[in-house]
């Protein structure tokens, strides 16, 4: 499936590239498809999260503190409908490439400690791991061109940095926290991708509204 | 943190103590006015004691309820634990959660959900505890807040506790789950005769799909009424969906759920029915007239079948032919007894004795020759007649064989076609021997019919390549001692198949063994059979060709007395074309009682036979030892000088008979010069 993956984006980006040159595939079916692969990936992230949370003792949730804050949260996003809707295509579109940056980093983290997790699905968890990281990597790349489709506003990317790996733990209580909490940073954040990229797809295909 | 309810002993506690209070109070005021009213003090003694009094009254009767109870063993308890079931969002927009209350305790309790958002610390109650009905709490857009956890807990409150549940933490755009699609339509419609039903829906009104907020994907489900299995399809994003694969005449159940691309499933709409209409009769009525066509024609098949049973049965079997030997006995073979059954085949004069010879030998062919005839003959110059030139003439007076080139058998042409009559029964018989034995060893022949010009063809084909023989003819002809044998014929008591019919223009073989000498139907017979002797033409003219076998003896010739075969050699070749013949003297000194030649002076001897098929004559004259002595000489080379053509080279092959005859087969090859 990697593999896959990684030829898929290989051919989204080389057929995007061939777009940008000849403009011959028009936006809708670009945004069509960037929502598909935002979509999937999303639905890994959440598949990851339940594995993940199954097996977490009840023990490290009470002791978990207030959940801090995700390192994205300092973004400024939409917190209702009608904030989300009235956003331009623009800002939608370089929200979505910010989140999108700013998981780049945590995730090769993640794939590197998930190695060393002490979990009874580990290989699964760093088998998935590895697969979001493919499919955020091809999202970002068909992203950037769609931005420079859309206009200098939409390429205009926040920087968000993440803190270090060493938050990630030493034993592997801390370690499987760490784990979930940034996994369901990452949950959520796919997921404002996903709906900022779903409602651009809509709005461009007014002509087809079996789209939306 | 969180007010309490004041709870009825607070409340007991606060009315004893007002009581007391104003109890004190009244006192108070009391003292104050004791010197000036004392009429009024008892009114406001007794109005105090009235106040007082219902205080007391209420709590002794608390007391009393809570003895009592306490008497009679129930037991009132906090509120049980509630627990937050679900919450849900049917837009993205607003939520509502659900609880399950606990035991109550068996006092009155109250439940109430409080809320902490993500990163505050502000608790704050359900504003909505209705509008979701019983145990529920509903949040209204102003407080929905998406992207952010929620952390909720109901706490159950009744007099003599509270009781929180466990605290849930949820994300309203995790908790989505839409209503059902709305304004579900179906209807059936037809496809080239056949139909289909098409269900067009539209998404809950309340779900805002058009800006994209919510992507919706749909799935339908389809039975037949009085079954229970239904048939799922999946829609995507599409609001319609045909369905085809109909029972003819059946009622179905349409349903449609949704389901955002991140949340729950809907519930199914509520049923619709559709009813499909009958289209089936129509193909069904095809089928019967089929069938019953078939029907008939496969009874009209097996009526036909069974009356020709017999004679299909000959035609697919046939009959195995019995044996159809001429004396064989069916019935005998069939009782089995071999001996018997044979015997009737056997013939019993087979093979013939020798004391038989005689009666073996082939009857000579007497030809008569009718005046007329004869006339024609000498006339007749135009006749292509070969000489047979047999070279080597080796082959002594009676050679049995009929080594002869059938075609030019000049005995038609030459008038001097007079046999005569000679020979030693002995000799004849002798020969004849020989020459059976030889002619058994020469294959069947097949004697070419070519009857082209007159020729006589008295040779198979095997041995004489006519065409060869006709390309030399010139007039001057050698004869050479040409003696013609017949086959002997054998009698056998099958039907002879050796014998010519007369008029039969071909020279076809009768038998394996038998060669004959064939005449060209042109001529009539040439031999005279003279009454003395009898000879041993075996002429086959085909005008009148006489039946060589016993059974026939054409008109004019007759059998003679004698029946020993008789041989004729030619002598020579007279100016007119014609073979004389003469009778065989073979050996010098042999010859018993021969005749003298009835025709003297103009006989010569065929030396041999060319390829011209001329008769290579020699010429000098007669003389019975120089014939003998040439006779019996085989040298192909050896010419008389007499002769007038050089016999032409046979092949060195010649092969010396017994008596000195000359192999016919070598004589008659084509000499290669």
């Amino acid at each position: 499936m990697a593999h896959r993956e990684t030829n898929g984006s290989k051919l989204f980006i080389t057929v995007l590239c061939m777009v940008a040159a000849c403009s011959a595939v028009p936006i809708n079916d670009l945004l069509d498809r960037a929502s598909q692969r935002s979509d999937m990936l999303h639905s890994l992230s959440t598949t990851l999260t339940k594995d993940l949370s199954n097996h977490v003792p009840p023990v490290g949730w009470t002791m978990m503190p207030r959940p801090p804050l995700c390192h994205t949260s300092s973004l400024q996003t939409p917190n209702d409908k009608e904030q989300a809707l009235q956003l331009s295509e623009s800002d939608l579109m370089s929200l979505a490439r910010s989140l999108l940056q700013a998981w780049q980093d945590p995730l090769v983290d993640l794939s590197n400690s998930a190695n060393s997790l002490l979990h009874p699905s580990q290989s699964s968890i760093s088998n998935k791991i590895r697969e979001l990281q493919e499919h955020s990597k091809s999202l970002g790349d068909g992203l950037d061109i769609l931005s420079g489709k859309m206009g200098p506003a939409a390429q205009a990317i926040s920087s968000l940095p993440y803190r270090g790996s060493n938050d990630i733990g030493e034993d592997n209580i801390s370690k499987l926290t760490n784990f979930h909490f940034l996994l369901s940073c990452f949950r959520r954040d796919s997921h404002k991708i996903d709906s900022f990229l779903k409602v651009l797809r809509c709005r461009a295909a007014k002509v087809q509204p079996e789209m939306c | 943190m969180y007010p309490g309810p004041t709870s009825p002993v607070n409340r007991l506690h606060k009315s004893v103590s007002s009581v007391r209070s104003s109890g004190s109070r009244q006192w108070t005021q009391h003292g104050q006015n004791t010197e000036g009213e004392t009429e009024s003090f008892c009114q406001l003694k007794a109005r105090l004691c009235g106040a007082t009094m219902k205080k007391v009254l209420e709590v002794i009767l608390l007391l009393l309820l809570l003895v009592v109870t306490h008497a009679k063993g129930t037991r009132y308890s906090p509120p049980g634990k509630p627990a937050l079931t679900r919450c849900r969002s049917p837009e993205k927009e607003t939520f509502t959660c659900w609880w399950e209350p606990g035991s109550d305790g068996g006092l009155p309790t109250t439940y109430a959900l409080y809320y902490r958002k993500e990163s505050s610390d502000t608790v704050f109650e359900c504003p909505d505890y209705r509008t979701a009905g019983e145990n529920s709490c509903f949040f209204n857009k102003n407080d929905t807040s998406i992207w952010v956890n929620y952390n909720i807990t109901v706490v159950a409150t009744n007099a003599l506790g509270r009781t929180f549940s466990d605290p849930v933490d949820i994300d309203v755009v995790y908790i989505v789950k839409p209503n059902p699609p709305e304004q579900v339509a179906v209807t059936v419609m037809e496809d080239k005769g056949w139909p289909f039903i098409r269900v067009s829906w539209e998404p809950p009104h309340k779900a805002d799909t058009r800006s994209g907020w919510i992507t919706l994907i749909y799935e339908i489900r389809v039975k037949l009424e009085e079954e229970n299995d239904w048939e799922m399809h999946l829609a995507g994003q599409q609001k319609m969906f045909n369905i085809f694969s109909l029972r003819s005449g059946g009622k179905y159940l349409v349903q449609v759920r949704c389901k955002p691309d991140h949340g729950y499933w809907s519930e199914w709409s509520p049923s619709s029915y559709v009813k499909v209409p009958d289209y089936f009769h129509r193909e069904k009525s095809v089928w019967i007239l089929i069938t019953v066509f078939c029907a008939f024609i496969f009874l009209i098949l097996t009526w036909l079948l069974h009356m020709n049973s017999r004679s299909l049965k000959h035609f697919l079997l046939p009959p195995v032919p019995g044996p159809k030997i001429k004396g064989f006995d069916k019935q005998l073979l069939k009782n089995g007894k071999s001996e018997e059954v044979f015997s009737a085949l056997v013939a019993t004069d087979f093979p013939p004795k020798s004391s038989n010879y005689e009666d073996l030998l082939v009857e000579y062919l007497e030809v008569y020759i009718p005046e007329e005839q004869e006339l024609m003959l000498e006339k007749s110059m135009d006749l292509d007649v070969g000489c047979l030139k047999c070279e080597g003439s080796a082959s002594d007076s009676d050679s049995g064989r009929g080594s002869c080139d059938s075609h030019t058998l000049l005995m038609h042409k030459c008038d001097g076609v007079k046999e005569e009559e000679e020979r030693q029964a002995k000799e004849a018989r002798r020969h004849q021997k020989d020459w059976k034995e030889e002619a058994s060893t020469y294959a069947h022949v097949d004697v070419s019919p070519d009857m082209s010009s007159g020729r006589v063809k008295t040779w198979p084909s095997v041995f004489s390549p006519l065409p060869r023989y006709t390309s030399n003819q010139q007039g001057s002809l050698e004869m050479a001692k040409q003696h013609y044998l017949s086959d002997s014929l054998f009698p056998t008591s099958s039907t002879s198949s050796y014998h010519t019919q007369p008029g039969h223009g071909t020279t076809e073989a009768h038998g394996p063994g038998y060669w004959e000498c064939g005449l060209s139907n042109k001529q009539p017979h040439l031999l005279h059979p003279q009454a003395q002797a009898q000879r041993q033409l075996q002429a086959r003219s085909d005008d009148n060709i006489s039946s060589i076998g016993r059974k026939q003896t054409p008109a004019g010739l007759h059998s003679p007395a004698r029946r020993s075969t008789e041989y004729v050699e030619v002598e020579r070749v007279n100016e007119e074309d014609m073979v004389l013949l003469q009778p065989v003297s073979g050996r010098c000194g042999d010859v018993e009682g021969y005749p003298e030649m009835p025709y003297g002076e103009d006989y010569s001897k065929v030396k041999g036979v060319d390829m011209d098929n001329m008769l290579l004559l020699q010429r000098e004259v007669r003389e019975e030892t120089e014939n003998c002595d040439t006779s019996s000489t085989v040298t192909t080379t050896q010419k008389p000088a007499a002769c007038i053509h050089s016999a032409m080279p046979v092949e060195g092959e010649m092969v010396l008979g017994v008596n000195g005859y000359v192999d016919t087969a070598t004589v008659c090859t084509p000499p290669t010069y």
